[in-house]
């Protein structure tokens, strides 16, 4: 290990990454924090000269009912997308390392296609899939014998939509998290397994006392990143639902878009992405430390 | 009977993340009036590529395929070198601020992107860099060089350091040791790195829109692809049509570079 | 070492400062002609017509070049608010009636009060007149209209013995129910299709909102409103429109090509849409104006159509002002209605319509036509989709009343939530 150097090459090295997050992702961030104590909107993007209205933006956030609904929603939205996806591509990773050559490569090479696949495009297909009369899947039920699909309406119930939604962000997310898991579950020596097998291990007993501690900061890895991508979610809700019905659908970033570019009002938007910004970094504080001590 | 299970198993996740992909090309290639029959096809058995005509033949489509590529593979590499340097600086060199920088760049991915458009407008206004692909370039870059720096440090990790001592040690520059030795092994990093940066510049539309205003050449192919929508009507198949297209590149580099996908994050991650 | 490091920067450096490597546009053109950007909406007129309009145009006006762009739908309101807020706007924009009213409020757009005379603005049609008009400031010029009528399949209705169309709104449920069964939709109608709704609420003496002592107030819980609101469902459940989807997914002139639904609701253009599927529709397509609650007036329609903005930001106001002359003006307009089966922008050149069926359905509805509530936050309102919302619910099985209250409720926050 070269030790601790005195020189100013590592300074250097991360000049053009720290030039570039300063003048591309900093000074904006700046820009919108200072929008949100402004009174910003349409007019003032037009014509400038915006003035300060100290903390208004968020004080009408913070006391109305919405934002915090809204807040929960995200959570809970996070939650179940998170979970389902960590744990089918941790299925999905364990069934890799034990599948044949060639079911392994297709079904990586599935995987590698659904990832691969532009947002757009995909939900797209799915709105069309769940469609209520010409759609794909209500033809599936009905064909199954589920006669109570025949032109469901899976757009009209926000329990639905929200389901749809979750169906489609977990079918994008899961390759590149399995894909993940399965290269880090191949690191692992096969001793390690047949050592706990011989002890008596079943399956599962493996997976939590020898796989699961080995992969322990992966996992934590891919997790963050997915609840980082998840609440941030943005094009697939607005293209299939516009945050409805009802706002069944409306997250923190739906929720941004709306205020700000639909309502034009950049100033409550920008307030509300400075939230979800530190309500991430609050989320996340833990892995954040553990990134420190490294 | 396990391995059966298995297998079935396998062949259920398989086609369930294939379909759409599938039904994608399939409606491309499907005549229009199969497209909305209550009965759906599963085959095209009438295949027909007056789609592609269709979708190739739009005003701009070579042009707008043409800015995608120059913006998407000018971010990726420009990510790439400059991450290149700040993971070199992070995996092999101990320094003063380096916890702060590597939390730094895992917070940038919480950047909100949306939320950014209207100061990152402002900033092109005021520098004079509407309607031009290179703020459209910059944008793309620092979307994806957070990821690329914590990927690639990854791959760095996972590269013994002793191979560049040892090279050093038979009198290689630290620079030339780095050429010779690391940058052979890290080249399948690279390209898996790239991939991120690719899919991600690639499928961006929100910030063409508001950056590129006047000057029309300048769009990208998201941009045109949601042009296919309008108030009055939609043509699926082309629409397809031009999404598969949009999609193409994207497949062929995963298919080809999908086995070293997910080693960064993994070397990465199993190290610290 | 040095070196190789200052040379990747050097390489970094050059990247970003090249990194479009993007011609200069409008570089090579001759330092006398001067480039009129002008916006498009898709849809709105055929690229022949437009070819020629640009070649006459340029003929007769030498030294003006113009580059037409047509604008895809999506994603148009951030386009048009970004040029309207740059240094280097388009000189001529075409935005949605509904829309207007926002962008001429927002300060970014020219006032063209004083040119109303020299474009014969005495008889414009008021539904493209009054959006753009704000504080008795008329910042857009009205370009086109069109409204919706009933397109329908002359064989199904044959078929169903069917001589006369509906002329009332219960003669039209009856011939509805009529012609659907044996497979085909007596109307294909989907849940979402707000502007035949607002018709509906109009015949019923209803609004989509109201004014009152200077507040606007969502009044889809009035009576006459779900009165309208009952109407629709009633006739939505005459075929198998989705309740979920507005007109565009699927596409319902695609619907409607294969053959099997008697009805839909759509502009006359639609016709040659549904052609473009399937020629062989051609001579089976019939067009009525929508039914009203007595034979004696037809039904009240929402009047669809474009304004003509100029930007502040455009660096020609001038020739831009010539532009927007010659675009309002008799002559293309003649061409624009007759070509693309749209209502002329004044009322004295309705008379270019007689002849096609389509469009002369279309002018009896037109003369009952109105427009959304006149603020500038209403595009805001069918940006957000709760009319869309509200409807899907009900049609759905949720109790009308407390639905009609709630999206009162929210448009009511939208408009008055201020600028």
């Amino acid at each position: 290990m070269w030790t601790r150097t005195r020189s100013y090459w590592p300074y250097l090295l991360i000049a053009p990454a720290v030039a570039g997050g300063a003048f591309l992702l900093l000074y904006p961030l700046f820009k919108a924090a200072v929008i949100s104590f402004q009174h910003f909107r349409m007019g003032e993007l037009i014509r400038g000269g915006a003035a300060f209205v100290g903390l208004d933006n968020y004080t009408e956030l913070l006391t109305g009912a919405e934002f915090w609904e809204v807040l929960l929603r995200t959570v809970v939205w996070t939650a179940i997308n998170v979970v389902l996806i960590v744990g089918l591509s941790t299925g999905i990773a364990l069934m890799l390392v034990r599948l044949g050559r060639g079911l392994r490569l297709a079904l990586m090479s599935a995987l590698a296609l659904a990832w691969a696949m532009p947002i757009i495009a995909a939900t797209t297909v799915f709105q069309w899939l769940f469609q209520s009369e010409l759609g794909l899947v209500n033809w599936l039920l009905v064909t199954l014998g589920l006669e109570s699909f025949q032109g469901y309406t899976w757009f009209a119930d926000g329990t639905a939509t929200f389901a749809v939604l979750v169906v489609l962000v977990v079918w994008q997310s899961v390759p590149f998290a399995a894909l993940t898991l399965y290269a880090g579950l191949t690191t692992i020596p096969g001793e390690l397994y047949e050592s706990a097998r011989i002890d008596g291990g079943t399956g599962w007993q493996v997976f939590w006392k020898v796989t699961f501690p080995i992969l322990r900061s992966l996992f934590a890895l891919v997790a963050s990143l997915e609840v980082i991508w998840v609440a941030k979610c943005f094009p697939q809700i607005w293209v299939l639902s516009q945050g409805g019905p009802d706002d069944a659908t409306t997250t923190l970033p739906v929720y941004a878009f709306k205020i700000a570019r639909v309502l034009h009002r950049y100033d409550l938007g920008s307030a509300v992405a400075m939230l979800t910004v530190v309500i991430l970094a609050i989320a996340l504080v833990s892995n954040l430390r553990r990134m420190v001590r490294q | 009977m396990k391995r059966l299970l298995l297998n079935v198993a396998a062949v259920a996740v398989l086609v369930t993340t294939i379909f759409p992909v599938y039904w994608m090309f399939l409606t491309a290639f499907k005549p229009t009036r199969d497209i909305n029959s209550p009965t759906p096809t599963f085959w095209p058995a009438d295949p027909t590529f007056d789609h592609f005509v269709t979708a190739v033949n739009a005003p701009g489509f070579w042009t707008y395929w043409r800015n995608s590529l120059l913006v998407t593979v000018g971010a990726v590499l420009l990510a790439l070198i400059v991450a290149l340097l700040a993971s070199f600086a992070v995996a092999r060199m101990r320094w003063r601020g380096r916890g702060v920088f590597v939390v730094a760049v895992f917070a940038a991915q919480m950047a909100p992107w949306e939320a950014l458009l209207v100061p990152v407008f402002i900033i092109a206004r005021d520098t004079d860099l509407l309607d031009s692909l290179a703020m459209l370039t910059g944008v793309y870059f620092m979307i994806t060089l957070p990821f690329t720096i914590v990927t690639l440090r990854g791959f760095l990790d996972a590269i013994p350091m002793e191979l560049e001592e040892a090279a050093q040690v038979d009198g290689c520059s630290r620079m030339a040791a780095f050429r010779r030795v690391v940058f052979p092994l890290l080249a399948p990093g690279l390209m898996a790195t790239s991939l991120f940066g690719f899919i991600t510049a690639w499928n961006e539309f929100a910030f063409v829109n508001v950056l590129i205003i006047k000057d029309q050449d300048q769009r990208t192919l998201p941009v045109w692809l949601s042009s296919f929508r309008d108030v009055f009507g939609t043509d699926w198949g082309a629409t397809m049509a031009a999404a598969s297209l949009f999609a193409l590149p994207a497949l062929l580099l995963f298919l080809l570079l999908q086995r070293n996908v997910g080693t960064g994050m993994t070397a990465g991650a199993v190290k610290g | 070492m040095r070196h190789r490091i200052l040379a990747l920067a050097a390489v970094f450096a050059l990247s970003a400062c090249g990194g479009g490597g993007e011609p200069e546009p409008g570089a090579a053109s001759g330092a006398a002609s001067t480039t009129l950007t002008v916006w498009i909406m898709d849809g709105s007129v055929t690229q022949d017509l437009l070819k020629k309009f640009e070649t006459e145009y340029e003929t007769a006006h030498q030294g003006i070049d113009l580059d037409i762009q047509i604008q895809a739908w999506d994603g148009i309101g951030e386009r048009v608010t970004a040029a309207l807020a740059s240094t280097d706007a388009p000189d001529v924009i075409e935005v949605g009636n509904t829309q207007v009213a926002q962008y001429a409020a927002s300060g970014g757009v020219s006032d063209l009060t004083g040119r109303i005379a020299d474009l014969k603005g005495e008889d414009w049609l008021p539904g493209l007149a009054q959006p753009g008009n704000i504080d008795g400031k008329q910042y857009g010029i009205p370009w086109y209209a069109a409204n919706r009528v009933v397109v329908y399949n002359k064989d199904l209705f044959a078929e169903a013995g069917i001589t006369e169309h509906p002329k009332t709104r219960d003669e039209w449920i009856e011939t509805t129910t009529k012609l659907n069964k044996d497979g085909n939709q007596g109307i294909y109608l989907t849940g979402q299709t707000w502007y035949a709704l607002a018709g509906f609420i109009w015949d019923e003496g209803g609004d989509l909102a109201v004014q009152e002592n200077g507040q606007w107030k969502g009044a889809l819980d009035t009576p006459q409103a779900m009165a309208g609101m009952e109407f629709y469902k009633q006739l939505q459940a005459l075929g198998k429109g989705p309740k979920d989807a507005d007109e565009a997914t699927p596409p319902q002139h695609e619907v409607f090509a294969q053959g099997k639904v008697a009805q839909i609701i759509a502009v006359p253009g639609a016709a040659a849409r549904v052609l473009e599927v399937e020629p062989g529709m051609k001579d089976k397509m019939g067009f009525f104006p929508i039914p009203g609650k007595t034979a004696d007036k037809p039904g009240t329609v929402f009047t669809g159509g474009s304004d003509l903005i100029i930007p502040v930001a455009s660096q020609h106001q001038e020739e831009a002002y010539e532009l927007v002359k010659a675009l309002a003006g008799e002559k293309f307009q003649t061409e624009l209605a007759t070509t693309m089966s749209f209502v002329p922008n004044r009322t004295s050149l309705a008379g270019v319509l007689s002849g096609d069926e389509g469009t002369a359905a279309m002018a009896v509805g037109a003369a009952n036509g109105r427009a959304t509530p006149n603020t500038p936050n209403w595009a805001a309102v069918e940006a957000t989709s709760v009319i869309k919302q509200y409807m899907t619910a009900v049609l759905t099985g949720a109790d009308p009343a407390t639905e009609a209250k709630k999206v009162s409720e929210s448009i009511t926050t939208t408009l008055n939530s201020g600028s």
